[in-house]
């Protein structure tokens, strides 16, 4: 069954696993005539079509992104194709406002309450996953692909109707379980229950790329790890603080990394579900970026936005990719 | 390392807790579409359908152009799938087996291009594509859903390209073989597995996709269905038959993929390992 | 406030009309444009969902084929999100030649420069548009639409339920009106009224009534009139009118569709446009005969209800290579035959007084006429389109008071994004 996790590693795991196999050191192996006798190009020349197609397909609309920021970029501007450039008064009409900075900080706790939900839960459930017998494991596993596997839109729309007001089954089990104010309660009314139910579909669908990936990933632990640890007399929480974890670190700051990333972008699953309501109370970054932007017909205004929103996101991934660098380093 | 009985129980216990939990939603999507609407207005669930009713999956398929919809989003799928994953293993080949100057920068790169979010940038793009002709066409969308998943499929090769060991490489060449003949011989039938894999990423990412495509394609005729489904929730409104059953038809044949292709990158590897 | 004296001279127009009956001027409109000249050429034409009915649309279709030789393609738009596509459609090299636009949104995009000039169709087919509907279709004193329908919201009610609840009458007034909806909520188990809370164009039509107005002028500057008590009175009376209502509170008339909820037979009335009918009979046939139609009542039984006077403008694309042929097709679809068409299929009010017969016998039209006299429409100044760019503060607005807030809190929530909204630059 080892192997059937192995498969279902598709991602997060490399960059870690590169991490945790970092004994043998890739540069004794690599026969050291070998590349450079092929023409130090050979690397380059692989490499070309990736660069390329990242710097015309996502270079290029940055950098036109970061100029129409300088724009002043309305239906007319668009219908007519005027430029007009109106220096930074789209970065202080946003920063000057106090709406921004209350996105910034509904983004920064939506992104960490998910992240820290996924995060442990996923945790968990791959913990769970390595104790299970063959056939359980199976069941389970197959529990989490499914719900993976579900597009976003139509999980979303699923989510509408599992919470709707009427005849909704979260409604009615709430009812039946003695919370009677919850029989036709409006979950998209407020704030918080609608961030709630954005919250388990995030959830929902983001443990499994969790749970398998780590499960895969303690698959491949050396059991002799365990078996000296229990020589010198560890229990199981100690065998986990000790082998477990230090283990899977590097698989877990990798995972964090990705899902921090995945969480703060979270578009169709906030946008379909309230359009970023009620009152524009669960717009995130991005959300806000696009009602202003698209929805609002400010177009220079939302690339503001979007360009802000990126640097929040590099601020908040800074630390994981300052230590990527340093890891890199090491390794070659 | 014995258990005991009760050990034993509670994982099981919380399994098959949490099996339900994360299949539910999916179960409730298929069960509501073919249930009759008497049973999905109900005051009490019906938790099993009894009446089956086709009639909610004849009407989300009744729109117009719904199979020039399908054929243009398995176009789109597929191809930028396929262009992502080519492209991808160059790159990832480069960054795992190679040194070179700027590697190291390079990763960082990608990693970065994995944080863009696109739909913000929507405008931006919107008029590039506008002010190169290229609006209503395929061709555009296809290469902006390979470069969306292009970075964590360079990032998630490079690992399965590092996981081949660099020994069976090295003893192919060793043997006569050039280093590309080592890579196509050897390497890549190892790599399917993993190709695969990281393959789904690629689907599920184009299958889904909607803003661009909204804003992009205003010609019906070079939509995808993303669009329709959209539209379904918002004509429908409260229909939740007709909607879920729209909403079936869409996920099931990324559903499928992901239980197929799950199954093929197992046994591929089982394959490769023997082999190796 | 521009909007009620364009209402007075509509309501001048609708009260001539209505009581002449069968102006009947066979003017034959249009001359004979070869019809080769056109060969080959396909024209587009976007409608908004629920305009154009099939059966016009089919024959505008035969007689321009017929009569240009060209092609003509109708692609009927949803409403969602509809301002942006408009919007980049404009600006692409092969924009949609013909497009349906709002009355109230016609200044804003006439001031983007995205809208061909149409003078000359004016003066050759459009002397006599009714003045005040036509102006709606006028920026800087040039044409850039041309009018296509006019109509006002009516209760649609369901015959049986009031029957079941012993009601012999329509209403006269707003309070036989809720006195009616109780009644039916205690005799049957039907919802009284499908009313969500967020139909802002009813609520528009209720500020109208109160005489209130939603933007004031400051120095040069339009800002947010809601704090005004006036306003605040008219959402109090929708307060009123969604306590019958069990519909959500954060939703409008459209998610989900009102007709259709309607259509369910468990719903006393709402408050919609008269095509809703065809909407709700589309989705269950067997609600057709119970279908009645009202003016919506006012406080007094002499004067109506204000109403939102929506209307639909048909332009030309800057953009479009073939201004030619959709001139053509404007005069076809604009044409006495076409428009008389329209209005006897939708009961909408024609662009032309002397059409108005067609509305003769059409108990849609009939209930709509009485409240026409005292509609309005939103500001019609260009800043205004952006208020209703979604999310919608007014929108906000109105969902705040039906979960409790007082109007003039509400209003002061909301009025700095619709202020901010009115500044934007174009």
């Amino acid at each position: 069954m080892s192997v059937q996790t192995e498969g279902t590693d598709t991602a997060g795991g490399p960059a870690v696993r590169k991490a945790t196999a970092a004994p043998p050191p890739g540069g004794a192996h690599a026969g050291p005539a070998a590349p450079a006798r092929r023409g130090a190009a050979a690397p380059y020349l692989l490499l070309l079509p990736a660069l390329l197609v990242t710097a015309v397909l996502l270079g290029w609309p940055l950098v036109k992104n970061g100029m129409l920021s300088f724009q002043n970029l309305n239906p007319r501007q668009l219908i007519q194709h005027l430029t007009e450039w109106n220096g930074v008064a789209n970065y202080t009409e946003v920063l000057g406002g106090s709406d921004f900075w209350h996105v910034v900080e509904r983004s920064v706790f939506f992104t960490a309450a998910n992240v820290v939900l996924i995060m442990g839960l996923g945790t968990l459930i791959g913990l769970l996953l390595a104790r299970l017998g063959r056939r359980m494991r199976l069941l389970l596993l197959l529990g989490l692909v499914l719900a993976w596997a579900m597009p976003v839109i139509a999980a979303t729309t699923v989510y509408q109707w599992l919470f709707a007001q009427r005849f909704g089954v979260a409604n009615w089990v709430l009812d039946k379980l003695g919370w009677h104010a919850m029989a036709d309660y409006n979950w998209l009314g407020t704030q918080f229950s609608t961030f709630a139910v954005v919250t388990v579909l995030i959830v929902w669908q983001s443990i499994p790329f969790v749970a398998i990936n780590l499960y895969a990933a303690t698959t491949t632990i050396p059991r002799e790890l365990y078996e000296a640890a229990s020589l010198d007399g560890a229990g199981a929480w100690q065998s986990f603080t000790s082998v477990t974890f230090p283990f899977l670190r590097p698989f877990l700051y990798a995972t964090t990394f990705l899902e921090v990333i995945w969480v703060f972008k979270a578009f169709p699953q906030i946008f379909a579900m309230n359009e970023g309501g009620p009152d524009r109370l669960t717009e995130t970054l991005p959300i806000y970026a696009f009602v202003e932007g698209v929805g609002n017909q400010h177009f220079g205004v939302g690339a503001a936005i979007s360009f802000l929103t990126i640097l929040v996101l590099l601020v908040i991934t800074s630390y994981y990719l300052r230590m990527v660098l340093k890891q890199e380093e090491d390794e070659l | 390392m014995r258990r005991s009985a009760l050990g034993r129980i509670w994982p099981n216990t919380i399994a098959v807790v949490l099996f339900v939990g994360f299949v539910f939603p999916v179960y409730w999507m298929f069960a509501t579409a073919f249930k009759p609407t008497g049973d999905i207005i109900a005051e009490n669930p019906v938790w099993f359908p009894t009446d089956v009713t086709l009639s909610h999956f004849t009407k989300a398929v009744h729109a117009d152009h719904f199979w020039t919809l399908v054929l243009n989003s398995v176009t789109v799928t597929v191809c930028s799938v396929l262009l992502s994953l080519v492209i991808a293993l160059f790159a990832a080949f480069a960054l795992a087996r190679m040194r070179f100057k700027g590697r190291r920068g390079l990763i960082v790169t990608f990693m970065l291009a994995q944080m863009a979010p696109w739909e913000v940038m929507i405008i931006a793009i919107y008029m590039l594509v506008r002010d190169n002709d290229m609006l209503n066409s395929l061709v555009p969308l296809t290469a902006f859903y390979a470069v969306m998943v292009l970075p964590l499929t360079i990032l998630t090769l490079r690992g399965y390209v590092a996981a081949v060991p660099k020994e069976l490489e090295e003893s192919a060449m060793v043997d006569g073989c050039t280093r590309t003949q080592a890579f196509v011989r050897v390497i890549f039938p190892l790599l399917a597995p993993g190709l695969m894999a990281t393959s789904l990423f690629g689907f599920i990412t184009a299958w889904n996709e909607f803003p661009l495509v909204l804003i992009l394609n205003k010609d019906i005729g070079k939509q995808t269905l993303p669009l329709w489904l959209s539209q379904f929730r918002t004509a429908f409104g409260d229909d939740w038959g007709a909607t879920m059953a729209a909403s079936s038809l869409f996920a099931l044949p990324i559903l499928i993929l992901f239980i197929f292709l799950q199954r093929k990158a197992v046994s591929g590897l089982t394959d490769g390992a023997v082999k190796g | 406030m521009k909007r009620k004296l364009a209402a007075a001279i509509v309501i001048a127009g609708m009260m001539v009309s209505v009581s002449a009956c069968g102006g009947d001027d066979g003017k034959d409109s249009g001359k004979n444009a070869g019809p080769d000249s056109f060969k080959g050429q396909t024209l587009t034409v976007w409608t908004m969902d629920g305009s154009a009915p099939p059966a016009w649309s089919k024959d505008v279709q035969a007689a321009f084929e017929k009569k240009t030789g060209a092609k003509l393609k109708f692609e009927i738009q949803k409403w969602d999100g509809i301002q942006q596509k408009i919007t980049t459609a404009l600006s692409e090299s092969n924009p949609p030649d013909v497009l349906e636009v709002g009355n109230t949104q016609t200044p804003a995009y006439a001031v983007t420069g995205g809208l061909a000039e149409l003078g000359d169709l004016k003066k050759e087919i459009g002397t006599d548009w009714t003045a005040s509907v036509s102006k709606s279709s006028e920026f800087d004193g040039k044409q850039y639409a041309a009018p296509w329908y006019f109509a006002n919201r009516v209760v649609i009610y369901n015959k049986k339920i009031w029957a079941q609840a012993g009601i012999k009458d329509t209403p006269k007034t707003r309070d036989e009106f809720f006195k009616d909806l109780a009644t039916i909520g205690k005799k049957t188990s039907a919802e009284p009224l499908y009313l969500p809370g967020q139909n802002w164009y009813f609520f528009d039509g209720l500020t109208i009534g109160q005489g209130a107005d939603l933007v004031k002028k400051e120095g040069d500057k339009y800002v947010s009139n809601l704090a005004d008590p006036k306003v605040g009175a008219a959402m109090e009376i929708y307060k009123k009118y969604a306590s019958y209502s069990e519909a959500p509170k954060d939703k409008d008339e459209a998610t989900p569709q009102q007709a259709e909820v309607f259509a369910k037979g468990k719903t006393g009335a709402f408050i919609g446009m008269g095509w809703e009918a065809g909407t709700a009979v589309a989705a269950n046939k067997s609600i057709e005969k119970d279908l009645g139609y009202f003016t919506i009542p006012g406080e007094t039984a002499d004067k109506p209800e204000g109403v939102f006077l929506g209307g639909s403008n048909l332009a030309v694309a800057q953009g479009s290579k073939k201004q030619a042929l959709a001139k053509e097709f404007l005069k076809i679809a604009l044409s006495d035959q076409f428009e008389g068409q329209l209005a006897k299929l939708n009961g909408v009010i024609p662009n032309k007084e002397s059409l108005e017969s067609n509305l003769q016998g059409n108990v849609v039209a009939e209930a709509a006429a009485p409240a026409a006299a005292g509609g309005g429409t939103t500001p019609l100044i260009p800043e205004w389109a952006a208020v209703e760019n979604t999310p919608n503060p007014i929108k906000s607005y109105m969902t705040a008071v039906l979960n409790g807030k007082s109007p003039a809190d509400a209003a002061k929530q909301v009025e700095g994004e619709i202020n901010k909204r009115l500044a934007q630059q174009n």
